[in-house]
């Protein structure tokens, strides 16, 4: 299992949540308290796929994502639905830009990789899941390939599908049992792979497999998902 | 006293309905200490999950309570709360029950807030996990709807399935079958009457027997 870095950049790319911590709550008449963030929550991080560091940066903060394992992926900060968040990427001197919206309970992952040229190119790609469940592991597959048509997760020697039919710049999700068995990546059934080394899952915890192209051939990267705490 | 839970120290945290006189806090409490158990309880008012791992000050009050001692309350408009670890260190439980649900459940708003509720539930369970302790986690009761708390009688109802699916490995009780939607009148929609307190507690302590006699919780 690989473990994440944890960024120095916070909340930020300007949205402020417009949430009250517990002490400053101005109750509406009657009622003591809110129930749940009063704004609603998603959820955003960044995710390195080139060969380079990558700076991500905005009015709040800059986050560098190294080439290094499970440093690659940052943590999940909260965010306001509906806000407009904006910043830029950089990977080698040069810079793209980013806005983005996000919609309630939407779990979405800003993927930077590097054009022929060099420059980074962001890939916005999120889900909104619907299923948690503290007795399973939570399973997501996603295709940055833009040459792989249907990405699948397969496990064990048997090549089982547990994930398939992810279509480029796509995300599936899928509950397993928390288990311990050898994963791995393909275009379609029978394709060329990638091994996906995630080790033991724990139950309750959630999990990204990313597919990509680097250099040769295919590549996977396995990482724990890891929640910054929204305290309202 | 007929013994049942004897051996067994339990730590309750929970919300506002273990605040005040009359709820929780003395109905539940004494139902549990009067079948033999040592038991501390602390609420804190408005707090979610997250509230009890990551200190907090709390905006309308907490109380504690220990053994036979009465209630304590403290109504300081910025108290500050406590947390588990210290909790454990002070009392040094073998079960701990959990009672939480409505500050966390985003009544009034249209959208459910699943992943941030999921996260708050598992830091609390995760920290309970980590010290081998077994807990019992207590989902909301129906409450009445039309009131400035928002409460829904689908939303209570979406919650407790989520809750239910949310807090392994804690085992959950489930308020809601214990009566129907809107059967316990409350004094301001979330909020029970004293009538109501002493119905709920008397059903978490049979339930939690439940669970002592068929080997859910070990004594």
């Amino acid at each position: 299992m690989s473990s994440i870095a944890r960024p120095v950049f916070v909340l930020a790319l300007c949205a402020a949540l417009g949430v009250a911590a517990t002490s400053n709550v101005r109750a509406a008449e009657g009622r003591l308290y809110p129930s749940g963030p009063p704004n609603g929550v998603a959820y955003l991080r960044f995710a390195n796929l080139s060969a380079q560091p990558v700076k991500v940066k905005s009015a709040g903060g800059t986050l560098t994502l190294t080439t290094d394992g499970g440093h690659r992926v940052g943590e999940y900060d909260p965010v306001t639905p509906g806000s407009e968040l904006t910043g830029t990427v950089d990977v080698g001197g040069k810079t793209a830009p980013i806005k983005l919206k996000l919609t309630q309970n939407e779990l979405l992952t800003v993927v930077v990789t590097t054009g022929g040229d060099g420059a980074p190119l962001v890939t916005l790609v999120g889900d909104t899941p619907t299923e948690f469940n503290a007795q399973k592991a939570a399973l997501a597959l996603y295709n940055l390939d833009k040459g792989c048509k249907e990405a699948t997760l397969e496990a064990g020697d048997g090549h089982a599908a547990v994930i398939s039919g992810v279509a480029p710049d796509g995300v599936k999700r899928r509950l397993v049992n928390a288990v311990n068995v050898a994963l791995a990546v393909a275009c379609g059934a029978g394709g060329p792979g990638a091994v996906a080394k995630l080790g033991q899952m724990d139950a309750g915890e959630r999990y990204s497999i990313f597919l990509y192209a680097a250099g040769a051939g295919l590549q996977a990267l396995a990482v724990h998902d890891e929640m910054a705490l929204l305290r309202p | 006293m007929n013994g049942l839970l004897a051996g067994l120290a339990i730590l309750i945290i929970g919300d506002s309905h273990m605040v005040t006189n009359g709820y929780l806090i003395t109905t539940l409490h004494n139902d549990l200490t009067e079948q033999g158990a040592t038991v501390n309880s602390y609420g804190m008012c408005g707090a979610n999950a997250g509230d009890w791992v990551y200190k907090t000050t709390v905006s309308c009050g907490k109380a504690e309570r220990h053994g036979t001692k009465p209630v304590q309350i403290d109504r300081e408009p910025r108290a500050q709360g406590w947390t588990f670890d210290q909790l454990v260190a002070a009392d040094h439980p073998n079960l701990v029950i959990v009672e939480m649900g409505d500050t966390m459940a985003g009544y009034g708003q249209q959208q459910f807030p699943r992943a941030w509720i999921y996260d708050q539930v598992r830091t609390l369970t995760q920290r309970i996990a980590a010290d081998h302790l077994q807990c019992v986690w207590v989902g909301p009761p129906w409450g009445n709807e039309g009131t400035s708390y928002h409460k829904t009688f689908a939303r209570v109802k979406e919650m407790s399935e989520f809750l239910a699916k949310s807090v392994a490995p804690c085992q959950f009780i489930d308020s809601t079958k214990f009566s129907t939607p809107g059967q316990w009148p409350t004094i301001d929609g979330q909020h029970l009457t004293a009538t109501g307190y002493r119905e709920w507690g008397k059903d978490i302590a049979g339930a939690l027997d439940q669970l002592v006699s068929q080997g859910e919780i070990k004594r």
